[in-house]
C-alpha cells in the first residue's frame, strides 16, 4: 500500500499554502511540521475527502496507484486519528472497534470474536464492555487507534495525535502506535509540532516555511 | 482559471452524492416550499379580497372603495395606534430589560438559577400567561385583596385611615384600570412579561455556544483588567456581538408583539380593541360582507407590523451612531448601580409574580367560595377538575395528536435539511451572522440565505393576516381535509422553532467524528443513523418538545383552519376564560402549563437511558456498591 502525492499544491483562495510531490511506500511515516495556518489540517482534510472552500487543491493523489481526486470521503479507505480520541459515547469499547470492521465476510459471531481478539492483543479484554468515558486518556488513545485499524485502512493519516496525552503516556503511546503501523505496513502522513514525534517516527521530515 | 476549478468540483460535488445526500437536498428544498406556500397563498387569499375581489360574494372587480370605507370607520386610528404603540413598547421593554439582566448576571451563578426559572414561562402558552395574570392583577385579584387587607389591618390599628364603607366587612376592590384599560398598558405588561424570558433565553443560548463563550471569556478578562466593571464590559464589548445573532428572532418578536391576538383580546380594551383582534371580530363577523373590511384591515395590519419593524431598525441606526463614543469614552462604571438595581427590581417583580400566579391559580382551581378580599377560599374540592377534566378528554386527545403529528415531522424535516447543510461545510446562517461562506457551495450559499428568510417568514407576517386567507384557499378547495389543514396551519410556527433550536446543536457536532466514521468506509446515510442521530438524541427531543409546546399554545391557526369543527385545550381555554368561571379557567391554565412541562421533563429524562451505556453502567455501579 502507497499513497502518492502527485505535484500537489493547496490554495486559499489564490495565495498558494504548500506543494507537495512525495511518495510514502507502505510502513513509512512522512512528518509534516511547520507554524499555524500553514496548510498542515487542510492537506490532511485534502486526502480524507473533506477538501472545503475557500481552499482547493491541484495536481493528484494516488492511494495504491489509484487516483482519489474525486472520490467521495467514505470510499478511501483513509482513517484519521486526531489529538482527541474521538470514541463514540453511545457505544461501549467493544461496540467501538465492532462498529469499525468491514461489514463484510464476518457475521455476528465473529465480529465478537475479532473485537475480543484485537483487544486481548494489546491486553485490553476488560475494557471490552465498558463505556468510553470511564477509560483514563491513555486507554482512550489506544482503543483510537485500534479502532481506526480495525476498519482496515489503505492510508493512515496522524493529526497531533499525541498532543493532549501526559509525557509518560505520550512515550509509550508513540513506541506503540508507530509499531502498530509498521507492522500492517501502513503508509501514514504525521503532522505534528513535537521533534520527538518526529524522531520516534524515523521517517522523511517536511518542514513548511511561512510564506 | 479558479472559476473553472468550482465549476468542476461544482458537478462532481452534485455526481459523487449518495442517494440519501441527494434526499436531504430534497427535504431542505421542500422545507422552504412548507413555509413560504402556505404564508404567500395566504396574503394572495387577502390581498384579493381587500382589493374588492372575492368571487363567492359575487364580487368581480377591483377597487380601492373597501380602504375608503375602513379607514371611515369610527376609532381606526386608535386601534392602529394600540397595535403599534403596545408591540413596540413591549417589545422595547423586554429587550432592555433581558438584557439588563444578562449585563448584570452574565458572570455571576445566579446565571443558571434566572435561567431556570425563566424557562418555564417561555413553554406556557401566551392565553394561559394572560389569564393567570388577570387572576393575580385584576381589580378583584390576589394582588388587590393582599392591599386591601394590609390597608384595612393599617387603619383598624390606626396607622393609616383608609376609607371603609359600614366598617371593615364590606371592603370594595380598589378601581384600578387593570385589566381592560383603553390605553393598553395591561397589554404591554402581559406582552412584555412573556416575551422577556424568550428574549433573555435567546440570547443566552447565543452566549454559551463553545467559541463565543471562549471569545467573551478573554474579552471579560481584557476589559477588567484595564479597569472596566462587569456591567460596563457587557454593554461595550459583548452585547455588541450577541445582538446581531438575536436580531432576527427580535424583529419576530416585535412582529408577534404588534399582531397578537389571544393578550389583547384576553386582557386588553374593547371598544376600540386592537387592530388584530378587530380582525378576528370582523372576519368572525355572521355578515359575509365584513369579509371586505376584515381583508383590508388584515393588510393594515401588515402595514403596522412593517412601520413597527421599520421604527426599529431606524432605532438600530440610530443607536449605531452614537455608540462609537460610546466605546471611546473611557469611562469605566458607565450606569453600574443603576443597572443593578433595576435588575435585582426585575428578578424581584418576576419571583413575586411567578409565586402568586402559581398559589393563586392552584387556590382558584380548588376553590368552593372565594370572596374578595379574603385571603384563602372557604373550603376546597375536587369538582372543578373533575368537570374540566371530564369535558377536556377529546380537546386533549386532539391536542396531543396533533401536536405529536406536527412536531414529529418537523423534526425529521428539520434534521434532514440540517444534514443538507452538512453536505459541505456550515452555511446557512441563523441570526445574521454569515461565516465567511464556505462555498464549495455558491450553491449552499444562495440556498442558506433563502432559508434564513424562510424560516422568519412566518414569524415576521403577522398571523391575522395570511391566516385569513389560507382558510380561504383551504375551503375553495379541499374543504373536508380538517385536519390537514390544521396541520398545515400549526406546521408553519412549529417547523421554524423546531428548526431554529435543533440548529444550535447540529451546527455545533465535532465533524472530526463523521471523518472518523467516513475513514471507516462508513456512508453518509450511515453516519447520520448510527452516530449523529444517537449522539444528537438529546437535542432532539428538545426540539421536539419544544415543537409540542408551540402547537400546544396555538390559538389563532387552530381556531381559523378548523372554523371551529375541532377543538384543542387552548381553544377551549380561551373560551372558557371569556367566559365561566375563574376556578374552571384555572384548571385549563394548570392543564396547559402541565402539558408542555410533561414534553420537556421527557426529553430530559429519556436521554438518560437511551444511547448511553455510561447510563446503566453508572446504575450497575451503584447497585454493586450498595450489594
Amino acid at each position: 500500500m502507497t499513497l502518492k502525492l502527485d505535484k500537489v499544491s493547496l490554495f486559499r483562495y489564490t495565495d498558494t499554502l504548500l506543494s507537495l510531490d512525495e511518495v510514502i511506500k507502505p510502513g513509512e511515516v512522512l512528518s509534516i511540521m511547520g507554524p499555524s495556518g500553514s496548510g498542515k489540517s487542510t492537506l490532511l482534510n485534502t486526502i480524507a475527502g473533506q477538501l472545503t472552500a475557500p481552499f482547493s487543491m491541484t495536481g493528484s493523489i494516488y492511494i495504491n496507484d489509484k487516483c482519489i481526486n474525486d472520490m467521495p470521503a467514505h470510499k478511501r479507505g483513509v482513517g484519521v486519528l486526531y489529538q482527541d480520541p474521538l470514541l463514540f459515547e453511545h457505544m461501549t469499547v467493544g461496540q467501538n472497534i465492532a462498529f469499525a470492521l468491514p461489514s463484510s465476510a464476518l457475521n455476528k459471531a465473529q465480529r465478537e470474536q475479532r473485537v475480543s481478539e484485537m483487544l486481548a492483543e494489546v491486553g485490553l479484554s476488560d475494557l471490552q464492555h465498558r463505556p468510553v468515558q470511564t477509560l483514563s486518556g491513555g486507554q482512550q488513545a489506544r482503543i483510537a487507534l485500534l479502532r481506526t485499524l480495525a476498519a482496515a485502512p489503505s492510508v493512515v493519516l496522524l493529526d497531533e495525535p499525541f498532543s493532549k496525552l501526559d509525557a509518560t503516556t505520550k512515550t509509550q503511546m508513540r513506541t506503540w502506535v508507530f509499531g502498530q503501523l509498521k507492522v500492517r505496513g501502513l503508509p501514514t502522513l504525521l503532522v505534528t509540532h513535537d521533534n520527538d514525534d518526529v524522531e520516534a517516527a524515523q521517517g522523511h521530515l517536511i518542514e513548511i516555511e511561512t510564506c | 482559471m479558479s472559476v473553472l476549478i468550482s465549476v468542476h468540483s461544482r458537478t462532481q460535488w452534485l455526481r459523487n452524492m449518495t442517494l440519501f445526500q441527494r434526499i436531504t437536498l430534497s427535504v431542505r428544498a421542500l422545507l422552504i416550499l412548507l413555509l413560504s406556500l402556505p404564508v404567500l397563498a395566504g396574503l394572495v387569499g387577502v390581498v384579493l379580497p381587500a382589493f374588492g375581489y372575492f368571487p363567492a360574494l359575487d364580487a368581480h372587480n377591483f377597487t380601492f372603495d373597501v380602504f375608503g370605507r375602513l379607514f371611515a370607520i369610527d376609532g381606526m386610528g386608535k386601534m392602529m395606534l394600540l397595535s403599534f404603540f403596545t408591540g413596540l413598547i413591549a417589545t422595547l421593554l423586554s429587550v432592555a430589560s433581558a438584557f439588563l439582566l444578562l449585563a448584570v448576571f452574565y458572570h455571576s451563578s445566579y446565571l443558571n438559577k434566572i435561567q431556570t426559572w425563566l424557562s418555564p414561562l417561555l413553554v406556557l402558552p401566551h392565553a394561559a400567561a394572560a389569564i393567570a395574570l388577570l387572576f393575580v392583577l385584576s381589580p378583584s385579584g390576589f394582588f388587590s385583596s393582599i392591599v386591601t387587607n394590609v390597608s384595612n389591618i393599617l387603619s383598624s390599628i390606626g396607622v393609616s385611615d383608609a376609607i371603609s364603607v359600614d366598617g371593615a366587612s364590606t371592603l370594595l376592590p380598589p378601581t384600578w384600570a387593570f385589566p381592560y384599560d383603553s390605553y393598553g398598558i395591561s397589554i404591554i405588561i402581559a406582552l412584555a412579561l412573556k416575551e422577556l424570558p424568550f428574549v433573555f433565553l435567546m440570547a443566552v443560548s447565543v452566549m454559551s455556544q463553545p467559541q463565543i463563550k471562549r471569545k467573551f471569556d478573554g474579552y471579560f478578562k481584557s476589559a477588567t483588567a484595564l479597569g472596566y466593571s462587569p456591567v460596563t464590559v457587557f454593554f461595550k464589548a459583548i452585547f455588541p456581538i450577541v445582538y446581531p445573532q438575536v436580531r432576527l428572532p427580535l424583529l419576530a418578536v416585535l412582529a408577534y408583539a404588534t399582531a397578537n391576538v389571544e393578550i389583547p383580546l384576553l386582557s386588553g380594551p374593547n371598544n376600540p380593541p386592537t387592530l388584530a383582534v378587530a380582525v378576528v371580530q370582523w372576519f368572525n363577523h355572521v355578515d359575509l360582507s365584513m369579509r371586505f373590511q376584515a381583508s383590508s384591515a388584515a393588510l393594515l395590519q401588515v402595514a403596522v407590523t412593517l412601520v413597527a419593524i421599520s421604527v426599529w431598525i431606524v432605532g438600530e441606526k440610530v443607536a449605531k451612531h452614537a455608540q462609537a463614543r460610546f466605546y471611546s469614552n473611557g469611562h469605566r462604571h458607565t450606569g453600574q448601580t443603576l443597572s443593578a438595581i433595576v435588575a435585582y427590581a426585575i428578578v424581584a417583580i418576576y419571583t413575586l409574580l411567578i409565586l402568586s400566579i402559581i398559589i393563586s391559580t392552584l387556590l382558584w382551581s380548588f376553590a368552593t367560595f372565594w370572596q374578595f378580599p379574603a385571603f384563602l377560599p372557604e373550603g376546597l374540592t375536587l369538582l372543578h377538575w373533575q368537570t374540566t377534566l371530564a369535558a377536556l378528554a377529546e380537546p386533549f386527545n386532539n391536542t396531543v395528536l396533533l401536536a405529536v403529528l406536527v412536531s414529529g415531522f418537523s423534526v425529521i424535516v428539520a434534521t434532514l435539511a440540517l444534514e443538507a447543510e452538512s453536505l459541505n461545510g456550515n452555511s446557512g446562517n441563523i441570526g445574521g451572522n454569515r461565516h465567511k461562506s464556505k462555498p464549495s457551495s455558491y450553491f449552499n450559499g444562495w440556498a442558506g440565505a433563502l432559508l434564513s428568510v424562510t424560516l422568519f417568514l412566518p414569524l415576521l407576517v403577522p398571523g391575522v393576516a395570511f391566516l385569513y386567507g389560507l382558510v380561504w384557499f383551504q375551503l375553495a378547495y379541499f374543504n373536508e381535509a380538517v385536519w390537514f389543514h390544521l396541520f398545515i396551519s400549526h406546521l408553519v410556527y412549529v417547523l421554524p422553532y423546531v428548526f431554529i433550536s435543533l440548529a444550535v446543536a447540529y451546527r455545533k457536532f465535532d465533524p472530526r467524528y463523521i471523518q472518523v466514521a467516513y475513514g471507516m468506509g462508513k456512508t453518509p446515510w450511515q453516519v447520520f443513523v448510527k452516530i449523529k442521530l444517537p449522539l444528537l438524541f438529546a437535542p432532539m427531543l428538545v426540539a421536539f418538545a419544544l415543537g409540542l409546546a408551540i402547537s400546544f399554545s396555538q390559538y389563532l391557526p387552530t381556531l381559523l383552519s378548523t372554523g371551529g369543527r375541532i377543538a384543542t385545550v387552548t381553544t377551549e381555554a380561551v373560551a372558557a376564560a371569556s367566559g365561566s368561571s375563574a376556578r374552571l379557567t384555572a384548571v385549563y391554565v394548570i392543564v396547559q402549563t402541565l402539558m408542555p412541562l410533561l414534553g420537556f421533563i421527557l426529553a430530559w429524562w429519556l436521554p438518560t437511558i437511551c444511547f448511553n451505556p455510561m447510563g446503566r453502567y453508572t446504575l450497575l455501579q451503584t447497585r454493586k456498591s450498595k450489594l
